[in-house]
């Protein structure tokens, strides 16, 4: 009889232990199915805003489902790191959030190539919708002819910001052009101060001083060419930027130990803040950033786009970024595109125009109008462009992508020759073309 | 009588293997689910090109491992692994008994070191890098506050291609002597205290009973420790991943690093997961070799 109970005791132990793991699993799939017991269409929203622009984004939802009560939204903060690793692998399982950002280039089309992701074009001309966004954001959110985003965020273009005290006390005037720029970094490093801030074990940001230079000497072409197979990495305009930038390496321009730090923690902005470095080469949302974690620098805070490269043919207006930054997207899988695509739309509702105003936003809408110079400096800089380089590393495929980050690294830590550099970049880039014909 | 016994015995046993059976289906299953099969599907992955997420899978044979092999990258990662592994074993384990030889000797007066030198196990390794990443930071660190306040340069040590690995390896050692603190502590606590006692009736000094008892006697405890501290040095990930991100370049990879790199951020899950076979297939060589060449010389 003990033994019996001993027995049916173990039995039931088993079953328990077993049970709770299948619970485990089945929370998972009741999750992805939504919610539909409470008769409520629920959605999932990811989005990779931090603090303020998180908060604006809450509010925008809440107002959605005040609006529209036969909605339940979730609204999922990621990190920017891991971002793109989740998001695949929530596509992976088709677990695929009903709305998501992107940042178009190579990533959209794999998105469009792999069917994970909803053609919006018929949406967007509704109302003539997309006709309120600048075409340069409409462009980005397009492949083959079709819209498959909206550019809710931010118009991103880097840009050297810098230290406005520094500046005036060396009487250093925003420098034109590279020699001119050059000059001033001379004048800086005889006074002590570093001229360039760099977090480079992010790789994106040194990445940002390639692509410039490049562009200056190139154009767009000399990228869009080599991209897409028609011409080659190994060519002058590369050289010039890899050249270019060890020259300012040897000479000391970059504050000490750049490779081995981080942007994400700040480690580049803290010397921009004490008046060690003097400039930042960083994309726009530069100013959200001090806005959030250092707001009483904003007095201090000016901006100049990356000077022209003297005696050069080509375009010096171009402007190397994104327009719209996050791109919102809806899933193919989402069982509600019309009521996501209300959602997308509730975030750029009045209210949340004012909202995104504040954080120092550029809205890619025709008739955005910001508040402060520095704001409308940066737009004034954009508007003047005949174009945009959208940033290499979006705009390669990612595994190239990933090559060219860590050649453009090796650049900067001189461990690396341009032309070797150049060289490993176009052959992972043929090795892609090879793979994916 | 004989046969009732016998009996008795048999009925003992199958209901023991019964039980046995019953309370080991859960952890078989979880065993099956989180490790088998990942193994073995990888396996299967690393004959694919596959980004990660589109539908359709190309199969290309041996493509991937034939890569892999000729892989400058990969042999580079797998080198630099082998350095922190045996940095690990050579500077980890000796500081490890010597720290639990210090407060097995010094008895409960000296607990208190042994909270204090526990905190950096208790820490999440995140915590660690970005601890040390500040530390070392080359413009406001503590290695160039000191070097400057000496007049010296500021000292980029992770920024070096020369220096990262090693500084690494410092942080690594750092996180991880705890570890091995606390297990030859426990390895002393299993040696009888009879055998301390007749040592010394006999008068034998401390570090007599150190080299010609203790010592021998932890030998298994030792072996175990080289074992797991080389299997964790071959797959090690999360410093290197938080501090350099395998770099500045390649200076610091790792093949786990390299392993995520091409799975997540290349978007070259079939290549990854040739990365994580042969991570499998190397480990698992070299611990078995460790541990037969270990086991040989006990006999």
């Amino acid at each position: 009889m003990n033994k019996n109970l001993k027995r049916i005791a173990s039995v039931i132990m088993t079953v328990a232990m077993v049970s709770t793991a299948m619970i485990g699993c089945g929370n998972s799939t009741s999750q992805a199915s939504g919610g539909a017991a409470s008769g409520k269409t629920k959605l999932t929203l990811w989005h990779i805003q931090t603090s303020t622009a998180a908060d604006a984004i809450k509010a925008s939802v809440k107002r959605f489902m005040e609006k529209n009560p036969q909605y339940e939204v979730e609204v999922v903060d990621q990190v920017n790191d891991s971002y793109k690793q989740k998001l695949a692998m929530a596509m992976s399982s088709n677990q695929t959030p009903d709305v998501f950002i992107q940042w178009g280039g190579s990533g959209l089309i794999d998105y469009v190539n792999s069917n994970k992701i909803a053609d919006l074009t018929d949406l967007m001309k509704k109302d003539n919708y997309k006709d309120k966004f600048i075409d340069a954001g409409i462009n980005q959110c397009s492949y083959n002819g079709k819209i498959y985003a909206v550019p809710v965020e931010n118009v991103s273009v880097a840009g050297f910001f810098y230290n406005k005290d520094v500046f005036e006390e060396y009487g250093i005037q925003e420098p034109k052009t590279i020699s001119e720029l050059e000059a001033a970094c001379d004048k800086l490093k005889a006074n002590g101060v570093t001229p360039f801030a760099l977090a480079n074990a992010t790789k994106w940001t040194g990445s940002m001083y390639y692509m410039y230079l490049a562009t200056r000497f190139g154009g767009l072409n000399a990228f869009a060419d080599a991209a897409s197979g028609k011409g080659k990495f190994e060519n002058p305009a590369f050289e010039f930027a890899g050249n270019k930038i060890q020259d300012w390496v040897k000479k000391g321009y970059f504050i000490d130990g750049f490779n081995g730090m981080d942007d994400d923690s700040g480690q580049a902005r803290q010397a921009l803040y004490k008046g060690d470095a003097a400039m930042d080469l960083m994309g726009s949302w530069f100013t959200g950033t001090v806005l959030g974690e250092n707001p009483d620098f904003m007095s201090k805070l000016g901006f100049f786009q990356f000077p022209a490269l003297d005696g050069s043919k080509e375009d010096q207006s171009l402007c190397a970024g994104t327009v719209g930054d996050n791109l919102y997207s809806i899933s193919e899988t989402c069982k509600d595109k019309e009521g996501a695509f209300k959602l997308i739309q509730s975030l750029l509702d009045d209210q949340a125009l004012q909202d995104r105003k504040k954080l120092g936003k550029i809205i890619p809408l025709k008739d955005f109008k910001p508040d402060d110079a520095l704001t409308q400096k940066i737009l004034d800089t954009v508007n003047k462009a005949k174009g945009v380089q959208l940033w290499y590393d979006q705009y390669l495929p990612a595994e190239v992508a990933e090559v060219h980050k860590s050649t453009c690294q090796e650049i900067f830590g001189l461990t690396k020759t341009p032309q070797d550099a150049d060289k490993e970049l176009q052959s992972a880039m043929d090795a892609y073309k090879a793979k994916n014909k | 009588m004989q046969s009732q016994t016998n009996s008795l015995a048999k009925r003992r046993a199958a209901s023991t293997r019964n039980a046995a059976i019953i309370f080991l289906v859960p952890a078989f299953l979880f065993l099956i689910i989180y490790i088998a099969y990942p193994i073995v599907y990888s396996f299967n992955l690393s004959c694919y090109n596959w980004n990660g997420f589109a539908s359709n899978k190309v199969f290309v044979g041996f493509n991937n491992w034939k890569e892999l092999i000729g892989d400058d990258v990969f042999r580079k990662a797998f080198l630099n692994n082998v350095i922190i592994m045996v940095l690990s074993i050579i500077v980890q384990l000796p500081i490890g008994i010597a720290l639990a030889t210090f407060l097995d000797f010094g008895g409960k007066k000296l607990n208190v070191f042994k909270v204090i030198w526990f905190i950096p196990m208790l820490m999440s390794s995140v915590a660690i890098g970005y601890l040390f990443k500040y530390a070392l930071d080359a413009s406001s660190g503590i290695v160039t506050g000191i070097s400057k306040a000496f007049g010296g340069h500021s000292i980029d040590l992770l920024g070096n291609p020369k220096t990262a690995l090693l500084t690494i390896t410092v942080a690594i050692c750092w996180q991880f002597i705890p570890f091995y603190m606390v297990y030859f502590l426990a390895a002393y606590s299993s040696i009888p205290s009879d055998l301390y006692e007749a040592a010394i009736i006999d008068g034998a000094k401390k570090s007599q009973y150190f080299w010609k008892i203790a010592l021998p006697l932890m030998k298994p405890a030792i072996k175990s420790a080289i074992v797991l501290s080389m299997v964790g040095s071959l797959k090690y990930f999360d410093l290197i991943y938080v501090m350099t991100g395998g770099g500045p370049g390649t200076a610091s990879e790792l093949m786990a690093t390299y392993m995520y790199k091409n799975a997540f951020l290349s978007q070259r899950m079939g290549y990854g997961s040739a990365i994580a076979s042969g991570m499998f297939i190397l480990i698992t060589i070299i611990s078995l070799i460790t541990i037969k060449a270990l086991n040989r010389k006990e006999d």
